[in-house]
């Protein structure tokens, strides 16, 4: 199991390398010049050049590269003395950092956390801004995915309990109806009902972020306002996860092993949750891996609807004002969650079925 | 002997129902099954005998089948009798793996894979015993002894797919006998498995019963499996019973013409045979459904079909002055089991060890030996289908061992294979038209498709399927209508070579008998060579010039089958035809008056 495991991190480590080197190419053939997104239109062109010269734009395109590696490298290479040079060593760059090797009086190698630089229009570290709005995000998308993971396979064993009866015929309903709902459109109707004209009796508001900012009592955590925005978000992995759950197990209960159970005098409900829920839940849980990634990779139009502060806005806005490292620190931070998601499916495939645990 | 009866089945009708109405699976079955006693039940696919059990443990496909009338009474041991046809299911579920335990067909899928062999067993102990966990697993333990599995500690925490088939069919007769039921219900439970394995499993059995004094229901489609095991057997066909009577009797002096076609179907081991004996040598069902009988004598339509030993030995000399069509010289083929992480092999498994023979043509040569002997690893390794790790092979004279894709194509069309499985080797999504033209196309045979369809009409009607089978779908043929359909695309190219992996181990010994024939005449008809693999000893006797038995990847033996059979060297050899079921009338006799000698200690 160790092995396996290692093997995945492994694996794991190039794609991520790959993401690196994908992300560099496209913001450095892209056009547009950061120099004069953050000066405006009307700045002089020595000041465009000192702007360069800081970002190191005007080396070549590989030394960037090197550069922006040896940034994002947990183990890096770095000048201690020369302050004009890209590689010079500040603590402000990389504030925690222990110093492994000397190279000569000037060079030295260290281990410090990945830096992500800054960003172009606010100046703030990335990392500040990511580890900000991440939380949000993370905490709609696991909500999202727990809400449509425990009603979709609890209504995709009812659905395949009584199959062709109306119950299933009704849940198979809602199901299409939430595949074909544009989710900005469910998103506001959502909204309008529930947090404006029913709002005196559900007590929820139309937007609202994970913290709210009381004026007297500062930051305060309002998990009220989660729940809106989990159900418009979680409505089409539900619908998915409902037909999966049904398919799978009406699967399942037509095979020989179910028969031997019945056989032996099982009662039906656990030769269904004992014996055929585990052996069905595989494309279950690829399918749920697979959203709840993609939901943390930003879910935009609803994070805009709800007024939710996380990710997926953050990445629009900085791609509108050109904000590269911005873009690009997400996309490898997503890239590196969607990595770690893909490794802790493989270890659930183990548990849940002995013969994945062989290869 | 003691006639305490356990299940009196009287008058049983089950209906089915299908798009096209209702069907009567069983019709007005009746039967007593006595304490200690073995029925066989014996029919061909279709005839009944699986849904007679499925009733008795009223395990119908809910909505779909029904037992329409009749009773199916239960002898409690207090003398009560209970009517298990009107229980409910919960009030039935006292019965199923208690009272009445059964084991199935398929080791391999009968079993859940996901939970432990242990716990699947523990699981029923405690259902039924109501006991602690901790003494259902002791109990557990015990019954892995008593069905003499390999390490039973280890069992307990294994997981099926870590098991072989004969092993996961122990824990399969565990699991029946974990309630000491007092009747089992044996369903085709030895059919998947190797003539070896298969005889360890019958004689556990047996051992079992003794001790607990079952009754026993075996299902099976082949008569000899059960020769020396039944006391009494019924011979059902499309749904009804149409002989019953002692083991003995059945064998010695059988009355219906079925139950005569059944027993002359089976390919003889002392005889040599042009031609096995079908059923339609034996009766005819006239357009009411009314069964005429054609030939009373068994003995008389196996001296018809009597090959002519001089006739047969000249033809086979002339062969062998032939060039060989095919050439294995020191083949090997390993597989690669383990890799390190930077995709390296570590670990081989070599499947096959340097094997060389001969193929002439015109010739069959037979290739026996049990699952894992790497006989159906050789044959794809001649198609190419997998690559050989050394060794050559010729064909004609020609090196294929080494042959790029281009190059092969032209020999793919000169060797065709038949599958093991109809079921799974036809595309369920083509019709059969379809499926026997996509070949011709890749090939390039023929200018148009309507040359390619006339083509394949004359195929179908050559394999004895009706040309109105070009526009239809796989499923709507029965296993033994499938396999034909794979002979014609197999021969639609024309190929010189053909080999046969396990091709009749799927069907019924009645079909398998007629495909036999089948394959014999097309062999004359097309001039084609063949090599013929089987797990069955007899199967392969009856079709084969030579034979080869095959052993841990290496040839235990080579020669012609009756030097093999009448003579074998190895060991493996011997303990192969020892295993096979032969159904003669000494072993049945002296079966017989074993169990008797058993009953009276009782």
């Amino acid at each position: 199991m160790l092995r396996y495991l290692l093997r995945k991190i492994w694996y794991g480590f190039f794609v991520l390398l790959g993401v690196v080197c994908v992300v560099f190419l496209l913001f450095n053939v892209l056009p547009g010049d950061p120099a004069r997104m953050m000066l405006g239109q009307r700045a002089d062109a020595a000041s465009i050049e000192a702007i360069n010269k800081e970002l190191g734009r005007n080396k070549s395109l590989t030394e960037q590269f090197l550069m922006y590696a040896n940034d994002l490298s947990p183990i890096s290479y770095h000048d201690t003395k020369d302050k004009s040079s890209l590689l010079f060593f500040s603590t402000d760059k990389y504030a925690s950092s222990a110093q492994l090797l000397t190279l000569s009086n000037n060079k030295i190698i260290i281990l410090k956390y990945p830096y992500l630089r800054r960003s172009y229009q606010t100046k703030r570290k990335v990392a500040d801004i990511i580890f900000e709005a991440l939380p949000e995000t993370f905490a709609l998308a696991l909500a999202a995915i727990m809400f449509a993971s425990v009603i979709g396979i609890a209504l995709g064993i009812v659905s395949a309990i009584y199959k062709d009866t109306w119950i299933d015929t009704s849940t198979l309903v809602i199901a299409v109806l939430g595949m074909s709902g544009p989710s900005f459109f469910i998103g506001i109707i959502v909204a309008w009902v529930f947090g404006f004209i029913l709002s005196d009796y559900t007590g929820l508001n139309m937007t609202g972020s994970l913290y709210s900012i009381d004026p007297f009592e500062g930051e305060q955590l309002d998990l009220k306002n989660i729940i809106l925005p989990a159900i418009t978000l979680g409505i089409r992995p539900l619908a998915v996860i409902i037909q999966l759950t049904r398919n799978s197990l009406l699967d399942v209960l037509s095979q020989d092993f179910i028969r031997t159970a019945t056989a032996k005098g099982l009662a039906n409900s656990t030769v269904i949750i004992k014996h055929a829920l585990r052996n069905s839940l595989t494309p279950v849980i690829t399918a749920i891996s697979g959203w709840f990634a993609s939901l943390l990779a930003g879910s935009v139009f609803i994070e805009y609807v709800f007024g939710w502060k996380g990710i997926g806005a953050e990445v629009v806005g900085a791609l509108e004002k050109y904000d590269f490292p911005v873009v690009m620190g997400t996309v490898l931070v997503i890239s590196i969650l969607f990595v770690l998601i893909n490794i802790i499916v493989d270890i659930i495939y183990g548990l849940f079925d002995p013969r994945v645990r062989l290869q | 002997m003691a006639t305490t009866p356990l299940l009196e089945v009287k008058n049983l009708t089950t209906t089915f129902r299908t798009d096209g109405g209702i069907v009567t699976a069983v019709n007005n079955l009746s039967f007593t099954l006595h304490k200690g006693q073995t029925i066989g039940i014996v029919g061909e696919s279709g005839s009944g005998k699986s849904v007679t059990s499925l009733s008795i443990m009223q395990l119908l496909a809910k909505g779909i089948g029904k037992i329409s009338g009749g009773e199916i009474i239960y002898h409690k041991e207090n003398g009560e009798k209970i009517n298990l046809a009107q229980l409910s299911n919960d009030e039935m579920r006292q019965y199923r793996g208690n009272k009445i335990a059964m084991i199935f067909q398929e080791p391999m899928t009968s079993l859940n894979p996901v939970m432990t062999c242990g716990e699947q067993i523990i699981e029923v102990i405690q259902l039924h015993k109501k006991v602690t966990r901790k003494e259902a697993q002791k109990q557990t333990l015990d019954l892995f002894k008593q069905v003499q599995l390999p390490r039973p500690e280890y069992m307990l925490s294994a997981y099926p797919h870590q098991l072989s088939g004969g092993q996961k069919q122990r824990v399969m007769i565990a699991m029946a006998m974990s309630c000491n039921p007092s009747i089992l219900i044996a369903d085709e439970p030895t059919t998947a498995l190797d003539v070896t394995i298969q005889k360890n499993i019958l004689e556990l059995m047996q051992d079992l019963q003794r001790n607990n004094k079952m009754g026993i229901l075996f299902i099976t489609h082949d008569l000899g499996v059960i020769a020396e095991l039944a006391d009494t057997i019924l011979v059902m066909y499309k749904g009804k019973i149409v002989e019953q009577g002692h083991v003995l009797d059945i064998f010695s002096n059988p009355q219906h013409p079925y139950t005569k076609s059944l027993l002359a179907c089976r390919p003889p081991l002392n005889k040599k045979l042009h031609w096995l004996p079908t059923i339609a040598d034996f009766m005819e069902i006239d357009a009411n459904g009314v069964i005429i009988e054609k030939e009373t004598n068994i003995n008389a339509v196996l001296g018809r079909l009597q090959i002519n030993e001089t006739e047969h030995n000249a033809q086979l000399a002339e062969l062998y002055k032939q060039e060989p069509l095919l050439q294995v010289k020191n083949l090997k083929v390993e597989y690669i089991t383990k890799r390190n992480i930077f995709g390296k092999p570590t670990v081989k498994y070599t499947a096959v060890k340097d094997i060389s023979f001969d193929v002439f043509p015109g010739e069959t040569l037979g290739l026996v030996g049990e699952s894992g002997c790497g006989k159906t690893t050789l044959g794809r390794a001649i198609l190419k289908l997998i690559q050989p790790t050394e060794g050559q092979i010729l064909f004609e004279g020609k090196d294929i061992s080494n042959l790029n894709f281009k190059n092969l194509q032209t020999i793919r069309k000169d060797i065709q294979i038949i599958f093991q499985d109809p079921y799974s080797s036809l595309n369920p999504r083509l019709t059969i038209g379809e499926a026997l033209m996509e070949p011709m196309r890749v090939h390039n045979i023929f200018n148009t498709d309507e040359e390619r369809k006339q083509r394949v009409f004359q195929l179908l009607k050559r394999v004895n399927m009706l040309e109105s089978h070009f526009n239809r779908y796989p499923h709507e043929f029965s296993g033994g209508q499938r396999q034909r359909i794979c002979i014609a695309r197999a021969l639609v190219l024309n190929p010189k070579f053909i080999i046969c992996d396990e091709s009749v181990s799927a069907l019924d010994v009645s079909v398998q008998a007629q495909v036999l024939n089948l394959l014999n005449e097309l062999k004359d008809e097309f001039k084609l060579s063949y090599i013929f693999i089987s797990h069955n000893l007899s199967v392969v006797k009856f079709m084969s010039d030579r034979m080869i038995v095959m052993n841990a990847g290496e040839i235990e033996e080579l020669d012609t089958p009756d030097v093999i059979y009448n003579n074998p060297k190895s060991a493996y050899t011997q303990r192969l035809i020892n295993a096979l079921p032969k159904g003669e009338l000494s072993d049945i006799q002296r079966a017989v008056q074993r169990r008797k000698k058993v009953v009276n200690e009782i």
